[in-house]
């Protein structure tokens, strides 16, 4: 190191260098705060920029044919920025807006941790109700009209379940006014339906009235969110959910399309309106909804679970054939109306005499199952249940859609601890019943597969979905197998004793069907499964909770659906 | 034995009325939330503060140069602890007990130590590559902070080890050769950049007649670096490559950081030539500002007291400088004079780099204000820098 005399280069370097640096903060300062520092006063004083966005359009959902079922309609949003707004005039923007002044003063209060960040006061105003409160703007400083989307359902009730409903945002990570699935698709499609906001910054004045956009910024337009076709027929949607209201009784119908995989329908009753979700639902109505004994919230299709009841024979009966436990004319030992294992007697609902398959399952008899169901082994059972997509969730889409449960060996050990059950549980599940639940999805499927002879794909509820294989796992089933059954579904509407034969008397429809009724706490469920070769290849499935006998009550539901869709004209949908 | 002089009182008055803005600033950024404790947290700082200062106007720099090594190995080793155990905001804080240390701070200032340590040696003890060798000595410490990470902070510390060389009287040729992987880096973004880059480089290795080796080294070591550029820079974390871009054009993004510069600008400018007047700053009390105790503290000063207060803040911190750096020219001995010198960069660096943030005319980094920001450990730092500086300018006859 050289002397301090000697270190002059390098001092003249370094001050000159820092003194340049300091030069330009200071040329930076002056122009930022004498030349421009008008403008930027009159930014600041009782101006801000604020950051807006522009809530984005949710993706448009339409049915098969193109028939639309949710949109959006342009309507006022009506927020507020705690941090400017004007307690003293609380009661003025309380009375404009309809709203109670404590539950103005509770909101504002809420959002005190965040005091620049817009709360949402009401939303989904229409233009007849905002505009007397627009007026008045001037009054209400720290209060913003902005026009938002808002969610728009066309057949609310038909479709509640399965579109569900969109709710305001509450997370910190959302802007102000972002609307977000809550519900059903909406809430399973979120990411394809809710689109990008927009974006804006504007000078605002303290009575929250723009001033300009600010200049250097580019405006990003709101891109409007994916639009999804369902493989939902609207048309059929709504007859099924007429039908079923008619009854008075909650239930549900589903009809899905057995070369394709397509639902069709997926209706249950009782119904809800999700438009009142989209404006903002209120207390009451939201309170009113959740006490409702029948439950309008619950997606009885897919969501509920029921002993399949009679319906499953048609499982055992497959599996009784593809094991070769039986023949397709065994005739076991005849039915007096109740057997007896051990010390329980199993009771028929009536008499039948000596049967073969074909009749055990068109005059739904218990007694041909309890006896010839003890050829095989209750594992055995389970697992050929399984491969009819029994016990698993059949539509990845379908929010809360149940597995319901086909009970093995090893199920009803944890049950009943092991050893703690019997010969008479494989009894009761052979016909439908104990321990063994299903979602009227599953059934439906159920009776697609045998009509598809076991080539029925997975069901879906998009129309562009990438197909996913079929439903019936494992080896394929021979024709011999699948011919006694489609023949006995024939035989429980053709047969002068089968069990649908009253309820489709004179109907065009030729149709196939398995009646049901679940024992249960109360009047049983009734159930049908079936389905049609022409027009449409067509599974379906109708539960009507606490509805008696299933061939009396839910029999008439089907006949009313499938006929109020095939037989009005339009016959066809014209989509296969 | 050597005599002694006063303390410098221009050094003194000028880092005091600092200490002083500096609190009332964080007051008033502070004021806006209640019983935020901020404010009683800083006065506890400087009082701490003091003590570090009267320790470094106390401690031998024959002492300090002799654990220089030592002091920067724990920095270093605190650093790499802090990558495991970190906490706080970005994880660049490391808990001990009721402390919270950030150890970033710590290892500039024995950047400054090691680096004086190393080019005093070479001067009395020239060495083949010895330059290089400070280079391969301070990367841990840069690494490190870098992948905390803290671009800012290590970028501030590189520019630190320049300012040091420099000083330590190494020529313009000198600079540009250790700074040519950067400027390799930026020239990677187009071809005629990178041919004239080289050029330079090739011209300036043939004057300094540079050997077969050098020529390899710096040729081949640059295309290298030319060539990783586009590669590093996918590395980098979106938020910093997002800070970058922000810098370059802040309507990028109106969001993040880009509408923290916008909001700073705001208040700056709305500061006018006289201020809004001390605590009625409108930008801070509608707490549009971020981090307004800490890294946009000089926006609220700005804001508050206009261009005059700006003026006289800029003032105290170019005075204390010149004064630091007058200490550095005195001092006989090399290691005091480059590391007094060291403390004069540290400061200009952080005052340019801070500042220039708040204005609109550097990237955002998390560097703070010396003085003035809120904060413990940089307070602790910086008071201690503050002492040696006095000390060397009080023994500048020490060889």
């Amino acid at each position: 190191m050289r002397r301090a005399e000697g270190k002059r280069g390098p001092y003249l370097l370094f001050m000159a260098f820092i003194t340049l640096l300091f030069i330009m903060l200071g040329v930076r300062l002056f122009h930022l705060q004498v030349v421009r520092g008008g403008y930027f006063r009159s930014l600041s004083s009782r101006n801000h920029i604020r950051v807006v966005a522009s809530p984005a359009p949710r993706g448009i959902i339409s049915d098969r044919n193109g028939i639309l079922l949710a949109d959006n309609v342009p309507a006022f949003m009506v927020s507020a920025i705690p941090s400017e707004f004007d307690s003293s005039r609380i009661e003025l923007v309380a009375a404009e807006l309809g709203m109670e002044s404590s539950q103005l003063n509770q909101m504002l209060q809420s959002a005190s941790g965040m005091p620049h960040r817009p709360i949402v006061l009401r939303e989904g105003m229409t233009v007849e109700e905002a505009s007397p409160s627009a007026e008045n703007l001037f009054r209400m400083p720290g209060v913003m009209f902005d026009v938002a989307p808002l969610r728009r359902y066309h057949m609310p009730q038909e479709f509640c379940h399965l579109l569900g409903y969109v709710g305001l945002s509450d997370t910190h990570e959302s802007y102000e006014g972002e609307v977000v699935g809550r519900a059903g698709l909406e809430l399973a499609l979120d990411d394809r339906l809710i689109g990008t906001p927009g974006l804006r910054r504007e000078i605002i004045d303290a009575y929250g009235r723009i001033v300009e956009e600010f200049a250097s910024s580019a405006v990003e337009e709101p891109v409007p969110g994916t639009g999804i076709r369902l493989t939902v027929d609207s048309r059929l949607q709504a007859i099924a959910t007429d039908k079923l209201s008619m009854t008075g009784l909650p239930g549900s119908a589903v009809v899905v399309n057995f070369e394709t995989g397509d639902i069709l329908c997926a209706a249950a009753v009782p119904t809800f309106d999700p438009n009142l979700f989209a404006r903002g639902i209120r207390l009451d109505e939201w309170n009113a909804l959740l006490d409702d004994p029948y439950k309008p919230l619950f997606s009885r299709a897919w969501a509920a679970t029921y002993p399949p009841a009679s319906t499953f024979k048609m499982v055992t009966a497959a599996w009784l054939l593809s094991e070769g436990l039986i023949e397709e004319g065994f005739r076991p030992d005849p039915c007096f109306g109740s057997y007896t294992l051990g010390d329980t007697d199993f009771g028929c609902w009536s008499i039948h005499g000596r049967l073969d398959l074909v009749e055990a399952i068109a005059r739904s008899c218990d007694i041909y199952f309890y006896r010839t169901c003890q050829l095989g082994t209750l594992d055995g059972l389970a697992t050929f249940a399984r491969r009819f997509g029994f016990g698993s969730t059949l539509c990845e889409l379908l929010v809360g859609e149940k597995s319901g449960l086909v009970p093995d060996s090893d199920d009803l050990d944890r049950f009943y601890g092991e050893g703690g059950w019997g010969l008479g549980n494989l009894l009761n599940v052979s016909i439908g019943q104990g321990e063994l639940l299903a979602t009227p999805l599953q059934m439906a499927v159920s009776a697609g597969v045998i009509a598809s002879r076991g080539r029925m794909p997975l069901p879906g509820i998009l129309l562009d979905r990438e197909p996913r294989g079929t439903v019936f796992a494992g080896p394929p089933l021979p024709d011999q197998v699948w011919a006694p059954l489609i023949e006995g579904m024939s035989e429980t509407v053709e047969s002068s004793r089968g069990t649908l034969h009253g309820v489709f008397a004179g109907s065009t429809l030729e149709f196939y069907g398995k009646t049901g009724t679940a024992e249960c706490l109360g009047d049983d469920h009734a159930m049908v499964i079936g389905f049609l070769e022409v027009p449409e290849p067509v599974a379906i499935c109708v539960v009507i909770e606490h509805g008696g006998h299933g061939g009396a009550v839910a029999g008439p539901v089907v006949r009313q659906i499938l006929e109020g869709f095939y037989s009005s004209g339009t016959a066809g949908n014209g989509a296969e | 034995m050597v005599g002694r002089d006063r303390p410098d009182l221009l050094l003194l008055s000028s880092a005091a009325a600092l200490l002083a803005m500096g609190l009332m600033t964080v007051y008033s950024a502070s004021a806006v939330v209640t019983d935020s404790g901020i404010f009683g947290r800083q006065v506890l700082w400087v009082l701490i503060g003091v003590l570090f200062f009267a320790g470094g106007t106390w401690i031998s720099f024959r002492r300090l140069e002799e654990i220089s090594p030592l002091l920067f190995t724990v920095a270093c080793l605190l650093l790499l602890i802090t990558l495991f155990v970190g906490s706080g905001p970005a994880g660049r804080w490391l808990v001990l007990g009721p402390m919270q240390l950030q150890a970033s701070e710590l290892a500039k200032a024995s950047l400054i130590l090691i680096c004086g340590w190393w080019l005093a040696s070479l001067r009395v003890r020239p060495r083949k590559m010895g330059e290089g060798a400070i280079f391969l000595t301070v990367l841990p410490a840069v690494l490190l902070t870098a992948v905390q990470p803290d671009l800012g902070t290590a970028v501030s510390m590189l520019m630190l080890v320049l300012a040091m060389f420099i000083w330590a009287g190494y020529g313009p040729g000198w600079i540009f050769l250790l700074i040519s992987p950067v400027i390799a880096a930026v020239s990677s973004t187009g071809f005629p950049l990178w041919l004239a880059f080289t050029a330079v480089l090739s011209f300036i290795l043939y004057r300094r007649r540079a050997t077969i080796q050098s020529w390899i080294l710096f040729l081949g070591g640059n295309s290298l670096v030319a060539a990783l550029t586009p590669l590093a820079w996918n590395l980098l974390e979106p938020y910093q490559q997002s800070r970058l871009i922000t810098f370059l054009d802040p309507a990028t993004d109106p969001h993040g950081a880009g509408w923290n510069i916008i909001q700073s600008e705001v208040a700056v400018g709305s500061g006018g030539l006289f201020g809004q007047g001390y605590l009625q700053g409108a930008q801070k009390e509608l707490a549009f500002l971020p981090a307004r105790h800490t890294d946009f503290v000089f926006s609220v000063w700005a804001e508050e007291t206009g261009f005059l207060g700006c003026f006289l803040l800029l003032t105290a911190f170019l005075l204390l400088i010149w004064r630091i750096t007058l200490a550095a020219r005195k001092s006989v001995n090399p290691y005091n004079s480059l590391v007094t010198a060291g403390i004069a960069s540290y400061l200009a660096i952080h005052v340019f780099v801070n500042v220039g943030m708040t204005l609109g005319i550097m990237p955002v980094t998390g560097l703070p204000l010396p003085f003035i920001s809120y904060g413990g450990s940089q307070m602790l730092v910086m008071m201690f820098l503050l002492g040696l500086a006095v000390n060397a300018g009080m023994y500048w006859r020490e060889v």
